[in-house]
């Protein structure tokens, strides 16, 4: 950590009703790996979980000024985490490492990733290291279809469980897996069938978060996808891009755009020895990160836009008119491409 | 925020000002901080040169302020003071009377045409 503290990874468990969070959860924390975390969830679910730092939060949201909804303090998770962190530094828990959300399955994840950010305390103790989201393999291609709020949760993750596959069929499953792609290129995707899943790798800290050297999934990325009113982009540079501007451009984006700009990830090279990663839901930036080295050979811009109601080739083309600020021309990746996203 | 200069002691950083932070903390303990202002001073008038070239299409201008904050004007010489990117956006919306999109036609094509031209 910057500040030399370490802080407390937090990671939010997000996916559409039924999806199956609880179940994952409940796996989850049967893994001795899981000793140090504690869990928020909304309600107790007839599932029942087991573990000795299990609280529960009713959520309660206070809308900003701006009456923009990504950019609300959930203050149930401010009390709850406070205390967490409290119970920690007065050592009446076991050490707290990890703390994970369950989110309720109507919820945008966006107000968890502002309230921790922005919150004067919780910002220096605690930090968002993924989102995962889960999709049930049956039901999904209808949330998909129907409730912009999976959408919204699908790009918003960092890592897809899929569950329920052993309840669905091949076809359908291999339609969803390709939806959720065109959704949110970046993500890496698991599958679950009987609930059973690889916890210790879907838990493990986000490669786009984190200074050590990310891995990579390779992904067959595409010049511009659509699902519903949902689009994503993907785009890299002829050269390095002065971040400045980049910043100018961006933060310009989210203010006229930002509830509409779902999700951005991906490495900027910024001309300096190692990229910087990019990672922003609706309008919350992740603090980005200046890495000290590139993590693979390829030294490549690589990022991703999912955006809702805005056409696909906007967002190239105002980075083309952009370029002269930029220094650097942007060029949309092809379908061809294979390219590595963190 | 102290009520004769309205600066404020706890400020949130933007994110498009943490690297300078990230900078400020690597920096070894005892180096120069000269060098480090200098640094800082250098991103600050750099940021502030390319947003003059946005701002400029809605008539509107912007300084560095005593390197804290930033002071955008318009061209009936109102002022107002922002503490970084984040906030510059709404308060340039208010005094242009619009929102500066950059997804905006008219701004690509005058942009555009300043790289052409």
């Amino acid at each position: 950590m910057e500040s030399g503290t370490k802080r407390r990874q937090v990671t939010i468990v997000t996916g559409f009703l039924g999806s199956g969070k609880t179940t994952l959860l409940g796996k989850a924390l049967s893994k001795p790996s899981m000793a140090h975390t504690a869990v928020l969830v909304n309600e107790f679910g007839e599932v029942g979980l087991d573990h000795h730092l299990l609280r529960r939060v009713d959520e309660r949201t206070v809308l900003l000024g701006s009456g923009c909804v990504c950019c609300t303090t959930r203050e149930d998770l401010v009390d709850a985490l406070l205390q967490l962190l409290d119970l920690d530094q007065r050592d009446e828990i076991p050490r707290l490492d990890h703390v994970v959300v369950e989110t309720t399955g109507l919820a945008d994840p966006a107000p968890i990733l502002y309230t921790i950010f922005t919150d004067p305390v919780l910002q220096h103790h605690f930090a968002v290291d993924l989102v995962i989201t889960t999709v049930d393999a049956v039901n999904g291609d209808l949330h998909l279809d129907r409730n912009q709020e999976s959408r919204k949760q699908v790009a918003a993750a960092d890592k897809i469980v899929v569950t329920k596959t052993d309840l669905a069929e091949p076809r359908a499953i291999e339609v969803l897996l390709s939806r959720l792609g065109t959704v949110n290129p970046s993500a890496q995707v698991q599958q679950a069938a009987f609930g059973v899943v690889d916890v210790e790798d879907l838990f493990s800290p986000d490669h786009g978060g984190s200074r050590t050297a990310p891995e990579y999934t390779t992904l067959q990325t595409h010049d511009a996808h659509v699902v519903g009113d949902t689009h994503s982009v993907s785009v890299t540079f002829d050269g390095p891009v002065d971040w400045t501007a980049f910043g100018i451009w961006f933060s310009m984006l989210l203010h006229a755009r930002g509830e509409d700009v779902l999700r951005v990830k991906g490495l900027l090279d910024v001309g300096g020895p190692g990229p910087v990663i990019l990672n922003g839901v609706q309008h919350i930036m992740h603090p980005p990160q200046h890495l000290d080295a590139w993590p693979d050979e390829d030294r490549r811009s690589r990022t991703v836009f999912i955006t809702r109601n805005i056409h696909p080739g906007k967002i190239p083309g105002s980075l083309e008119a952009f370029q002269r600020l930029l220094g650097a021309r942007p060029v949309p990746l092809g379908t061809e491409q294979s390219v590595p996203l963190p | 925020m102290c009520v004769l200069c309205g600066q404020d002691f706890v400020a949130q950083a933007h994110w498009t000002d943490r690297h300078v932070e990230d900078r400020a903390r690597a920096a070894a303990p005892g180096s120069d901080p000269v060098e480090y202002q200098g640094a800082r001073r250098r991103d600050r008038g750099h940021r502030v040169a390319l947003t003059n070239q946005i701002l400029g299409h809605y008539g509107l201008r912007v300084e560095d302020w005593g390197g804290s904050k930033y002071v955008l004007r318009d061209r009936k010489g109102r002022a107002e003071l922002v503490q970084h990117l984040g906030a510059l956006w709404p308060v340039a919306a208010k005094l242009a009377g619009r929102t500066l999109d950059p997804l905006d036609p008219d701004l690509l094509e005058a942009i555009s045409a300043a790289r052409k031209g």
